[in-house]
């Protein structure tokens, strides 16, 4: 997810216990989906259940970024900030074109949760080229 | 912000990594300071200025002046 070079700081560590706590979890509800675990599921009630569960680990890791912003100092809080926002910005747009794609062009559909999983791909390529706070 | 903070901190024999600990800050903040990637906050620029013994002024060029 997030590198912030050599940093050892303990908000760093932090970050990365949480994030690897959360993504152990993603993995883990996911692999019991892909083999099978939630097939029988047929209430829609265990089916949002089911939902939320695989969801609480990608809240939880963006909680342990805006964490990692709120116990940082004052450079990689805002630092990590404006790389945030450009990234949200970015992924809303990528995810705005793309729906519109799929209403007026015929673009095959992709599944919400993909905003994620985009928003880490544009913070990746936006990360690089902000490397100031000003 | 044009500044003298890495003469300061040189002049004293210090590393960024001290420096940031003195301060209450990463050394990643102390070399964004150092390299104008970083304004610093009235509250850092005073606890700046404390350390050093000087007039935040004379660490900062003041952009307005």
């Amino acid at each position: 997810m997030l590198a912030l070079g050599k940093s050892t700081s303990p908000a760093h560590g932090r970050y990365v216990f949480r994030t690897l706590a959360f993504m152990s979890g993603y993995v883990a509800v996911n692999v019991a989906a892909i083999f099978g675990a939630f097939d029988d599921i047929a209430s829609p009630v265990a089916a949002w259940a089911l939902a939320l569960t695989v969801s609480a680990p990608v809240i939880g890791q963006i909680w342990a970024t805006l964490s990692l912003m709120r116990e940082s100092d004052e450079f990689v809080r805002a630092l990590v900030a404006k790389q945030f926002i450009l990234a949200s910005g970015l992924a809303m747009a990528l995810a705005s074109v793309w729906g519109f794609g799929e209403s007026y062009a015929a673009a095959p559909h992709i599944p919400a949760w993909m905003i994620y999983p985009l928003f880490w791909a544009c913070f990746g390529v936006i990360a690089p080229f902000v490397k100031s706070s000003n | 912000m044009k500044n003298r903070l890495k003469l300061l901190r040189v002049e004293r024999g210090w590393t960024q990594e001290q420096l940031g600990q003195a301060l209450g800050v990463s050394r990643q903040a102390v070399n964004a300071l150092e390299t104008e990637k970083h304004d610093p906050s009235l509250d850092l620029a005073y606890r700046i200025a404390v350390l050093f013994a000087r007039p935040v002024e004379e660490i900062f060029d003041n952009p307005h002046a």
